[in-house]
């Protein structure tokens, strides 16, 4: 099934979402971002009745106040479609899929490590990637979580309690980030034309 | 109620060559089940991405893994040049389709070596290593390295072919293409390595899809997923690649998918050194991104690699995000041990060809007797000293000398 | 006994068992440090082969940063080892932590867990570089043994006390506060000199 049909069925299996899919190129739909119940039966349907019968990947992503979930599947035809679901930081309880895409377990433990989801219905194992003895409650994939802060020798997270240290220490970053930009562009130019 | 014996492996052990942990729980000398820990290359990689510009972070895409390295680097170029909306030279395609299969050869043949002394079969270790070498030198001649060769740059690639390079890549090729039907030969010939690698760490078809299994695993089942072929992209939209799949759907089949995809290689790059176009060899990219996301696939040695790309218009990515092939080949590996002998654990891990720092993994084993604690050498010695009493004996396995 | 002390030194000193530990790298450096052990480059013919086991080896060649996750393994290997130990930090990640210092996951070079004999910079370390430092390492070693053979002779002239010391036999090499010489072994044909440093771990 190619991308123009996998639109046209899933505008008619929901309408609400049709005018928002996306086709940036021939082989890629993306959904909007889905509240949970929504994204779930968007999932069965690709499933079940699109026959996208392959789960590739989950990209946790950070929203500002939210939490996004992409989950990419894919068919036979190549195409990949990205049904992205949306929760609260606050309260990011979502559903495991891992019972229909048994692929997508070991993304999804990612995501509660990283991004702290909350999954119901997640298999019993070993949490992955974070070390064992890492602080509960510290998501670093979260914008907000800076490595800068974090003690590795204390496994504890240190952010400074002045607003002034958090502008400096930004400023900084944005000279040296500056500084290395410019010398990386000069050896590349370099390297570009030497043989 | 009895658990069976569970005996830690790792995560140091002399054959991987990583860290990586496994738990395995036996009943008697079968695997019962096995749980795997990941985690111990867990780098944090993908959030030092976030706060470096986009050529910044090539170089650390490409030490993602040491091996695919030009796989990952090209996934993530070819991300940040199609949301840049910038069109590639011909030639810069070509170089990289000629670098990806040199990498693809270079990797199957380490695999080879590898599974080689995993069985007992340290002949072909050396042998493959050894005419491993002769890619190494190609490489470090194009690229400058002979690992992380860094051809790739947003907008092309850095280096160029001369005659001379191309000539003698079409010399290597010629060497090589010997050595690797003889392999072939053996693989299909030489009942010992037969008998030592079928029918162990079986994935049927149905529970390759299940378990989102790819590359060669998937193509020892009979399923087509290779990238160059499902999503032709870069220099495989000129040049047909020829599948290879194979119906085994055990540890022999991927060995023979794996010997017929080197000679695909070679018959590729000898097409891609004839055909390759004149022309410049990359465009000048932006600095700042325009704002949008992508995702990308190629084909690593191992599989089926994913790259995920947003940009938000500045010159650091907001997003980057990395599946390399070998994290999803692991979901699949406790199946393929489940039920099999604990001698034979050693080649089937090795049989996935795991990337561990694509994904980092580790072994455990426990014992409802209390804990036992053997290394990886110790359970390799056990497959080889248990198929030897069987009369399988791969090292007695006498191998032709050849002139190369 | 000094017979057989002196053979125990000589064995070691000419042909070293190296264990291998990938402590978080990316694989470039370990890969490299296997193909050493391949015919074009063989460590065996120097007499050095690779051991599964901590306790047989004398030499731990370790690659990658340090993540969070390996720091403790890394330790409990290098506390299996028996001494005399030596520890070589194959590639710029083992060094310094390399381009992946900074991340969260990451520790740093091998030093911020066990102390560095000598340190081999590059990315990825080639062959030619690795064998050139495990020589090098042994010379230094035989010449430390030579010195401190000549200063206990001077010692025992001096006080009429029988003395075993060989570095090389010795049960413990220097603690973590004691002086010991490292060097950075740079890769043939590169444009860098070799420099030994002295360095207070």
């Amino acid at each position: 099934m190619k991308a123009e049909e996998t639109i046209l069925r899933l505008k008619e299996a929901f309408p609400d979402i049709g005018d928002d899919l996306k086709s940036p190129s021939p082989l890629r739909v993306f959904t909007p971002f889905l509240e949970p119940k929504r994204f779930e039966e968007v999932l069965i349907y690709a499933k079940d009745k699109l026959d996208y019968y392959r789960g590739l990947h989950i990209v946790g992503t950070d929203e500002g106040e939210n939490l996004g979930f992409t989950y990419l599947v894919s068919n036979a035809d190549g195409v990949i479609l990205a049904i992205r679901e949306i929760v609260p930081k606050s309260n990011p309880h979502i559903r495991s899929m891992s019972d229909i895409y048994p692929a997508m377990l070991m993304h999804e433990r990612e995501l509660v490590d990283l991004f702290g989801a909350e999954i119901e219905g997640l298999p019993e194992g070993p949490s992955y990637p974070l070390p064992d003895g890492w602080p509960k409650g510290q998501y670093p994939m979260r914008k907000e979580w800076n490595p800068k802060y974090f003690n590795k020798m204390t496994m504890t997270y240190e952010p400074p309690e002045e607003k002034a240290t958090d502008t400096a220490t930004a400023a900084n970053d944005n000279k040296d980030n500056a500084a290395k930009t410019a010398a990386d562009e000069k050896s590349t130019a370099g390297g570009g034309a030497s043989k | 109620m009895s658990e069976g014996l569970t005996i830690p492996i790792g995560p140091q052990h002399p054959s991987l060559k990583e860290p990586v942990s496994f738990l395995i729980t036996l009943d008697g000398e079968v695997v019962k089940k096995a749980v795997i820990e990941l985690g111990y290359n867990h780098r944090g990689l993908e959030k030092a991405c976030e706060s470096r510009t986009y050529i910044q972070d090539l170089y650390i895409i490409e030490r993602v893994c040491g091996i695919c390295s030009h796989a990952h680097s090209y996934a993530y170029c070819r991300c940040v040049e199609e949301l840049a909306g910038l069109q590639t030279p011909r030639r810069a395609e070509y170089i990289r389709g000629i670098v990806g299969e040199l990498e693809r050869l270079h990797s199957h043949l380490l695999w080879l070596g590898v599974a080689g002394h995993e069985i007992g079969f340290d002949t072909l270790f050396m042998y493959t290593w050894r005419d491993r070498e002769r890619v190494l030198d190609l490489l470090a001649e194009i690229g400058g390295n002979r690992v992380n060769y860094g051809i790739n740059t947003i907008g092309g690639v850095r280096r160029d072919l001369d005659e001379n390079i191309c000539q003698h890549i079409l010399d290597v090729m010629d060497g090589l293409e010997e050595q690797i039907k003889y392999y072939a030969e053996l693989a299909n010939t030489e009942a010992t390595l037969i008998a030592r690698l079928a029918g162990i760490g079986i994935l049927t078809r149905d529970d390759v899809i299940k378990y989102g299994a790819v590359g060669p695993v998937a193509r020892a089942a009979g399923i087509m997923d290779d990238v160059r072929i499902v999503e032709p992209y870069g220099v495989f939209t000129e040049i047909k690649v020829n599948g290879v799949t194979d119906d085994h759907a055990d540890v022999y089949g991927r060995t023979v998918v794996r010997i017929k995809e080197m000679l695909e290689s070679i018959r590729l790059i000898r097409l891609m050194v004839k055909e390759m176009p004149d022309g410049p060899i990359s465009v000048r990219a932006p600095r700042r991104i325009p704002t949008g996301e992508i995702i990308i696939r190629v084909e690593a040695p191992r599989g089926e690699d994913v790259h995920y790309l947003r940009s938000n218009g500045t010159d650091k990515p907001d997003r980057v995000r990395v599946r390399a092939p070998s994290e999803a080949n692991w979901h699949g590996m406790k199946h393929m041990l489940e039920g099999f002998h604990f001698a034979d654990v050693p080649i089937i891990i090795a049989a996935i060809d795991p990337c561990y720092s694509c994904t980092d993994r580790a072994i455990m084993l426990r014992s409802d007797k209390g804990d036992t604690v053997t290394d990886w050498e110790s359970l390799r010695r056990t497959g080889i000293e248990r198929y030897k009493k069987m009369g399988i004996d791969p090292s007695k396995i006498r191998m032709r000398t050849s002139g190369v | 006994m000094k017979l057989l002390q002196k053979a125990i030194a000589w064995g070691r000193k000419k042909s070293p068992w190296i264990i291998h530990f990938n402590a978080g790298a990316c694989n470039g450096c370990d890969i490299e440090v296997v193909d050493s052990l391949t015919p074009r480059f063989d460590l065996e013919r120097l007499g050095i082969i690779q051991e599964g086991s901590p306790r047989h080896a004398d030499i731990l060649v370790c690659t990658g940063a340090v993540t969070l996750q390996t720091r403790d393994r890394l330790k409990q290997i290098y506390d299996q080892m028996s001494s005399p130990k030596f520890v070589i930090a194959v590639g710029t990640c083992a060094c310094t932590g390399g381009i992946f210092d900074g991340c969260y996951c990451v520790m740093g070079g091998i030093d911020t867990v066990i102390p560095v004999d000598a340190y081999i910079p590059g990315c990825a370390v080639r062959p030619e570089a690795i064998i050139h430092t495990v020589e090098t390492l042994l010379d230094s070693l035989e010449k430390k043994e030579k010195k401190a053979k000549k200063e206990s002779k001077k010692q025992k002239r001096k006080n009429k006390i029988e003395d075993n010391t060989s570095t090389l036999s010795d049960t413990a090499l220097p603690e973590k506060d004691v002086s010991y010489e490292t060097h950075a072994v740079a890769a043939p044909g590169s444009d860098g000199n070799v420099k030994g440093s002295e360095q207070k771990a």
